[in-house]
């Protein structure tokens, strides 16, 4: 998976807001998802269902999502995830 | 000395209701009171051709998004309907938000068809991974009433009974009951139902629907009329706040009414087919419960869903208790069969009759039938004071429950 630093953003943001019927300024890079997002433990899990069919990953398994507190860990996540994606592919 | 005489009084102090007709108790009355159709063909039946009927009545798609986000994702359509008569019945009542220790009895016939359809091709078509944690939430058997509570919350005892059709009375009867034993002083009961075309295709095949006026939906639920074939499917939700009188008095409530008797007994000869006995014996023993006499009844709300064994069997069984001349009436022809809400919407519909001094007619009984026996059958608008009255709702699966009312 190909993508930017700023295409992974643009396309968080736009899940998140349809999700979770979130405004454009909830959404800092510093935001914290429980406390400043508003997210519980149910909306934790269906974050990565709509993040899963948005980059065509696979999130829920082999991964300790616990330590994605902030919007910018989530951005760091993705971008991870979508890194070691482009290299299995190489 | 009769069985309710030494329990406390319990009465009505609040009403909620979302019908075919529109969100709240106003929208109800209106279309009641003016005979409006809200019967019309529903499009997935046209494709079904083995069904028979094509008909059904539903509720116009309300605007859920006063509801917050983290409510409103476990919220069915039927809890939907729920969370607005539950606010319009606390509104009544006078309370902006559910007392302390209120109870909450209400169910429905089935959960969701709708959610549990969309979770079964999600899993079963391969995408299980695409099915998003409220969706459990919104199947549960106690989904509407657990998923209300919480939104408004009501932290008292909850009790989310189902009995078909029967499910909206037992759950008022059952409130009553909850707060004579004194588990609780303040219960908001009723039932809840969201339409699904599977309602009306089981019904068909079950033989029990309407479908000799799939071209004119206005005329095809027909209570103890000569031409009716069966129900017509539907939905909304009825709520009622009931409390012990001296609570309603100590706060200056305004009582609508007071339920002096609830029965309940099970048909066991047949559970489609109910049998007349059963449902004397239900109706006998609210009467007894009471200490009535048939004569001190006004007024009898049928449960008549338009089929042919259910109307012929309850119109014997009133006759039998009541003799002839006791004035009847279904709601069904109006609003059709609301299903699990069907008990508490109807039953709101007679507070108001109650109230206004005036009596409605079966919607599209023309002819009353030779199968159904002899009553009174109210066949106009007319005025009439009504101090006691009788509500019965018999179930398929053979739940009867009857419930009295006076002003």
């Amino acid at each position: 998976m190909n993508i930017t630093k700023e295409e992974i953003i643009r396309q968080t943001n736009e899940a998140l807001k349809k999700e979770f019927e979130l405004s454009d300024a909830q959404l800092t890079p510093q935001a914290n998802l429980k406390d400043d997002i508003g997210l519980d433990s149910l909306d934790a899990v269906d974050m990565v269902v709509v993040l899963e069919q948005k980059f065509h990953i696979n999130i829920r398994q082999g991964y300790d999502l616990r330590s994605i507190v902030t919007l910018q860990n989530l951005y760091d996540f993705i971008e991870k995830i979508a890194q070691e994606s482009a290299q299995k592919n190489q | 000395m009769h069985l309710q005489a030494h329990l406390p009084k319990v009465v009505i102090t609040g009403l909620g209701a979302v019908s075919p007709y529109g969100v709240g108790v106003g929208a109800l009355k209106k279309g009641l009171y003016e005979g409006l159709n809200c019967i019309h063909r529903v499009e997935e039946l046209e494709k079904l051709d083995l069904i028979k009927t094509k008909v059904a009545a539903t509720v116009k798609e309300i605007d859920y998004s006063s509801i917050p986000r983290q409510r409103r994702r476990s919220m069915s359509r039927m809890a939907v309907y729920a969370y607005y008569a539950a606010q319009e019945a606390l509104a009544q009542a006078g309370y902006t938000q559910a007392p302390k220790g209120l109870g909450f009895f209400m169910g429905s016939t089935l959960n969701s068809i709708s959610v549990w359809m969309d979770v079964c091709n999600q899993c079963l078509g391969g995408h299980a991974e695409l099915v998003k944690t409220s969706s459990f939430l919104q199947i549960m058997n106690h989904s509407p009433q657990a998923v209300v509570g919480q939104a408004l919350k009501i932290d008292g005892p909850s009790f989310s009974g189902a009995a078909a059709c029967a499910t909206g009375l037992l759950n008022i009867g059952l409130a009553a009951g909850a707060i004579q034993s004194g588990l609780a002083s303040q219960v908001l009961c009723g039932g809840t139902e969201e339409y699904h075309p599977m309602f009306s295709a089981c019904f068909d095949i079950m033989q029990a629907t309407s479908h000799n006026f799939n071209d004119r939906p206005e005329l095809s639920c027909r209570p103890f009329d000569a031409e009716r074939t069966g129900l017509v499917c539907s939905e909304g939700c009825g709520l009622l706040f009931l409390e012990r009188e001296d609570v309603a008095l100590a706060r200056g409530a305004q009582i609508l009414g007071e339920v002096v008797s609830f029965a309940s007994n099970t048909e066991t000869q047949n559970i489609a087919n109910p049998s007349a006995q059963t449902m004397q014996d239900c109706m006998q023993c609210a009467l007894e419960k009471a200490g009535l006499t048939p004569a001190d009844i006004d007024f009898v709300n049928a449960h008549a869903t338009a089929t042919l064994a259910g109307d012929a069997a309850e119109s014997a069984a009133v006759n039998q208790v009541f003799g002839p001349s006791v004035k009847v009436n279904s709601f069904k022809g109006h609003l059709g069969h609301t299903m699990g809400a069907a008990g508490a919407l109807e039953l709101i519909a007679c507070l108001q009759m109650m109230q206004d001094g005036i009596v409605l007619p079966t919607k599209n009984l023309q002819t009353p039938a030779q199968d159904c026996a002899p009553l009174n059958y109210v066949r106009q608008k007319e005025n009439f004071k009504i101090h006691t009255l009788l509500k019965n709702s018999f179930a398929i699966g053979g739940n009867n429950c009857s419930l009295i009312v006076r002003r």
